[in-house]
């Protein structure tokens, strides 16, 4: 079929007058010419402020690097897996990436998007510990001992309060100790109830907690349920079997559920999208008194119009899964022609000058480097630093890795549980009545993908 | 007999009164959240009079870093630009052919033509973008224009209905004074189609402006984006919280220019419209 | 160099109508051809296509996404279109009569339509907006409880229908100047024979304009068959798949789960559909529609 598409180019390039206007204005391609020449790597990322940040990276790098050139592209969040596929069968692969979509690293792999750097490291000789990275963080981009990606970010899900709406409550700050046995989702609830105020007038309601741990398929995990069979997380993340029916898993979601329909602590759907847009973050409206999120979300402090706090995720039903851990690494894709220069780069953003200065630059990415901590933990305003490090220590120690990095064809599996939850959130369904179709779709749907 | 009339008449009065109010209050809301602020947007219910006019809305919606409007704006009329300006040229040329000869096959080339009108763009869009794609054309704006330089189903039959209205006598008198056939189609056919010209240039400026699908298939890079992706990554997670009142100021603005091409144009643009409804 | 009378003929004709014959070969012919050839095919975008005989068509048949879909669009034709159509010729009525500010009236009904694509979308969505919505606003002083709209799987279709009812000032305004090319000596004949206004209607009116409201019905199907832009914007589908309109459901196969195969064999039911019913709606209106003139050469 290749040659039958060929056929017509050629057919189009000869018939065509306009041929020649094209190849005018068309991209030409850049020579490769020889190694004095500039190569230009390209960094694809996500069109979000804490992201784009690299781009007043760029000037730094290349006068380091004369002979590389880094250009940044960009796509919303919503598209950036579906660009970049349609990018690399364009032969306009990026250079550089990560799994900043709804896509994760094994995804990725198991497409054979990622170049192994096994090599190129080996022969610069790289030392995790030179840029102060711990090897557990090394190991989760490794398959069979071969290195796909470098962390460069740690994110980790935290506990955001508005500390405006615990004052005029009166409530007392939850705890950052991660040690604090006492700090359970009851309580949570209990304190939450204390802070919501539901009024028909949209100006006066304010809800308690947003609980936004994880994605849909990781919160069983949180209440001690799992979902996926055991050999997901050594397969290539093919689990055999899924448990979304079961009834751990129907008792988990009933809690998180139960936060908006029994215990009326949470907001409704309905009004997240009102105040805060179809994709937005209702804790920034103001109107919610606790919102546990992905500490990205730390990174937007300066646009709260009130004073935030940080605090740990309470105690669900395994007491040693409290936070999902997002570390995010920087890939080298397949069909990368520079990818030397491309890793000169990755090493470029690990060094503890440049990841101090991106947390300056995004607002806060929090770094993965050792050595550049305590500057994240020093770099929010009204939030005492100590207490970051709790939390992100306490995070660290009780933390789950994403299942979006660890299980393959994600993308796919998150959006039929997004849609398929739609109903229950909306709470014009019962979680024990949606759950077993749902886990019937996932069969089909797996059974599809993993075939 | 008379007061049946006025009466039915003064019934039709007042239900065209109460309808076409409620036809015109969503763009009453539109211009009034507008010109909102942040907090008075949030209120319900919701004021149908700003508080206080916030014009500033607008320059922000330019201004704003993250949004680039200005830069969104160029890139459409860019497109749309040069896809009327292929459109009208080429769906004149050949309208013109189909007019004027009678080649062979040209019964059956005009009905494969007019069959070409119901051929839904995503039933083709996928080889086309695999054709692009191999073009290396992606992220450019070529795939967006470069197909209405091969004239459209709609306008070449249109601009066909409006050659035939032409008689053959002004043909015959160029004969005489030994025009070419290329020149008698650009100087005799081509003055006399002003107002049909108009409605293609209408239709497809107003196509092209809102097209959503092309521009979210072939553009990549931000810079490169049209109005209507960028307007529909406003709600998307870009924002935290959604700038309603600018997101309104954006459809205004992306209106503007439709709403002055009619206002222009509107009375030949129905004469268009009617004469490719009646066959 | 002298060419016969018929070669001349020839030679410009199509010298003229080629950018449209190489435009329709690129353009239409290869890409429906190709899409043919593409849906017998397992094909990622990435690796190249592996031919696969009728497994996505049979997939298709099996899956519930596909039905949903055009249970989806379907709904939405049957009741939009008709529903749009009607209240068009209504207005157009309505409006050609010897009434006061008929110019205004015009202008008014009309105005909405140039609020199309993105701009239509981000207002409607707005409006229909759950907790501070106009809409919603507007049902309370009927005392009617707010709705969730795009947000509850029973109302979001419903909201797009009520939305697609304000494009109508299009369709009003080719009636109109349609309405205005009725012969008006034909009326007055049947105002003299003493015949009904609903049966003047029938008997005069519309057989008049009946090519016309033909050409709108089949543009009108074939548009609505084609739906994408609220899906994409407001909906993305949802919820619980509500909105899941037949060319969204073949753009994120294709786009966003690179199922090109798969998508494919949709665009090829889809060009079947879109022939079946256009085919379908010729024939039958054949006894209804009167052309000038006779029949079309």
């Amino acid at each position: 079929m290749k040659n039958g598409r060929k056929l017509w180019f050629v057919m189009l390039a000869t018939s065509m007058l306009l041929t020649l206007f094209l190849s005018a204005c068309g991209k030409g391609g850049t020579s490769e010419g020889s190694s004095s020449d500039p190569v230009t790597i390209t960094y694809y990322t996500i069109d979000s402020p804490d992201r784009t940040f690299v781009e007043k990276l760029i000037p730094d790098f290349e006068s380091k690097h004369p002979n590389i050139k880094v250009k940044v592209d960009k796509a919303p969040y919503e598209q950036f897996d579906s660009k970049l596929q349609a990018n690399i069968a364009a032969k306009k692969s990026p250079d550089i990436t990560s799994h900043f979509g709804y896509g994760g690293f094994m995804e990725y792999y198991n497409k054979g998007l990622l170049t192994d750097l096994t090599d190129i490291m080996k022969a610069d000789n790289f030392k995790a510990s030179d840029y102060g990275i711990q090897d557990e963080l090394m190991n989760i981009y490794k398959v069979d001992g071969k290195t796909y990606g470098i962390p460069s970010n740690n994110y980790v899900t935290l506990m955001l309060y508005n500390k405006d709406m615990f004052d005029k409550a009166g409530v007392s700050y939850p705890p950052s100790d991660y040690e604090d046995k006492s700090w359970t989702f009851d309580k949570m609830i209990e304190m939450a109830k204390k802070l919501t105020v539901v009024s028909d007038d949209i100006t006066k309601t304010q809800y308690g907690v947003d609980f936004g741990w994880g994605e849909l398929d990781m919160r069983p995990a949180y209440f001690g349920a799992k979902v996926y069979s055991d050999d997901a997380w050594t397969n290539g993340g093919k689990p055999s079997e899924t448990y979304f029916g079961s009834p751990e898993a129907i008792a988990a979601y009933q809690k998180w559920i139960g936060l908006i329909w029994d215990q009326k602590v949470a907001p409704p759907p309905a009004f997240s999208k009102a105040v805060a847009g179809q994709f937005g973050d209702p804790f920034l409206s103001g109107k919610i008194g606790m919102s546990v999120v992905g500490s990205w979300s730390l990174a937007s402090q300066k646009d709260f119009n009130f004073k935030v706090g940080v605090a740990a995720v309470p105690i669900g039903g395994n007491p040693d899964v409290r936070s999902v851990l997002y570390v995010d690494p920087l890939f080298v894709l397949k069909d990368s022609k520079h990818p030397k220069e491309a890793y000169e780069f990755i090493k470029y953003m690990l060094t503890t000058e440049v990841q101090e200065k991106s947390i300056e630059l995004s607002g806060g990415t929090p770094p993965v480097n050792d050595n550049a901590k305590e500057k994240y933990y020093n770099s929010f305003e009204g939030v005492d630093p100590q207490v970051i490090k709790q939390v992100y220590e306490g995070a660290n120690k009780y933390g789950v890795e994403s299942y979006n990095h660890l299980i393959s064809n994600y993308s796919q599996l998150n959006e039929l549980l997004i849609n398929e939850f739609q109903s229950v959130q909306n709470g014009d369904q019962k979680v024990e009545a949606a759950l077993p179709g749902i886990q019937e779709k996932i069969t089909k749907l797996l059974e599809r993908l993993n075939k | 007999m008379m007061n049946r009339q006025l009466i039915s008449r003064g019934l039709a009065f007042l239900i065209l009164i109460v309808c076409t109010a409620a036809m015109i209050s969503p763009i009453f809301f539109m211009i009034s959240t507008s010109l909102k602020t942040k907090s008075e947007m949030l209120l319900f219910p919701p004021t149908w009079i700003p508080q206080s006019f916030q014009w500033d809305n607008f320059k922000e919606l330019f201004t704003n870093e993250e949004i680039k409007f200005g830069v969104l704006y160029q890139n459409s009329i860019i497109i749309a630009v040069l896809t009327v300006i292929g459109t009208v040229f080429s769906s004149a040329v050949v309208a013109y052919g189909f007019s004027r000869y009678r080649g062979k096959g040209r019964n059956l080339l005009f009905m494969l033509m007019i069959s070409t009108m119901m051929l839904p763009y995503p039933a083709i869009m996928i080889p086309q973008f695999l054709l692009f794609s191999d073009m290396n054309w992606m992220d450019t704006f070529l795939p967006l224009i470069v197909p209405a330089f091969f004239g459209s189903a709609y306008q070449i039959f249109l601009l066909r209905q409006f050659f035939n209205t032409l008689p053959n006598e002004l043909y015959d008198s160029g004969k005489i004074d030994g025009a070419s056939e290329l020149r008698m189609f650009s100087s005799i056919a081509l003055p006399l189609s002003g107002p049909a010209l108009a409605t293609v240039a209408i239709f497809s400026f107003v196509w092209s402006w809102n097209d959503l699908l092309g521009p979210v298939l072939y553009l990549n890079s931000q810079e490169k984006f049209t109005l209507p992706i960028g307007m529909a990554a406003m709600i998307s997670s870009k924002f935290r919280i959604a700038p309603w009142n600018l997101l309104m100021c954006a459809a205004i603005m992306a209106v503007i220019p439709v709403v002055a091409l009619f206002a222009v144009a509107q009375k030949r643009f129905t004469e268009g419209i009617v004469l490719t409804g009646i066959k | 160099m002298k060419l016969s009378a018929s070669g001349r003929e020839n030679f410009y004709f199509y010298l003229f109508i080629m950018p449209w014959l190489i435009g329709f070969i690129i353009f239409a012919l290869y890409p429906i051809a190709a899409s043919l050839f593409y849906s017998f095919t397992d094909y990622d975008i990435i690796s190249s296509p592996k031919f696969v005989g009728l497994a996505n068509y049979q997939e298709l048949f099996q899956d519930d996404l596909f039905y949903k879909s055009i249970w989806v669009t379907f709904k939405y034709t049957i009741i939009s279109v008709p529903l749009t159509l009607i209240l068009s010729l209504i207005f157009a009525m309505l409006i050609n009569q010897k009434i006061p500010a008929k110019g205004f009236f015009r202008t008014a009904m009309y105005f909405p339509s140039m609020v199309s694509g993105v701009s239509m979308s981000l207002l409607w969505f707005w409006i229909f907006n759950p907790q501070i919505g106009f809409f919603n606003y507007i049902l309370s002083w009927f005392g009617v409880k707010p709705q969730l709209w795009f947000l509850d799987e029973h109302l979001a279709l419903w909201a797009l229908i009520i939305m697609s009812f304000w494009g109508m000032g299009a369709g009003m305004l080719i009636f109109l100047a349609a309405l205005q090319g009725v012969p008006a000596s034909l009326l007055e004949a049947a105002k003299l024979d003493g015949a009904s206004r609903w049966s003047t209607f029938w008997n005069v009116t519309f057989p008049m304009i009946s090519p016309i409201f033909l050409f709108q019905l089949i543009m009108a199907i074939i548009e609505s068959f084609q739906v994408f832009t609220p899906a994409y914007v407001m909906t993305q589908g949802g919820p619980n798949y509500s909105t899941r309109f037949y060319v969204y459901h073949l753009y994120e196969s294709a786009f966003k789960n690179f199922r090109l195969g798969y998508a494919s064999a949709m665009a090829w039911l889809l060009l079947i559909a879109v022939l079946i019913i256009t085919y379908i709606i010729m024939k039958t209106s054949n006894r209804y529609v009167y052309y000038e003139g006779g029949k079309e050469s």
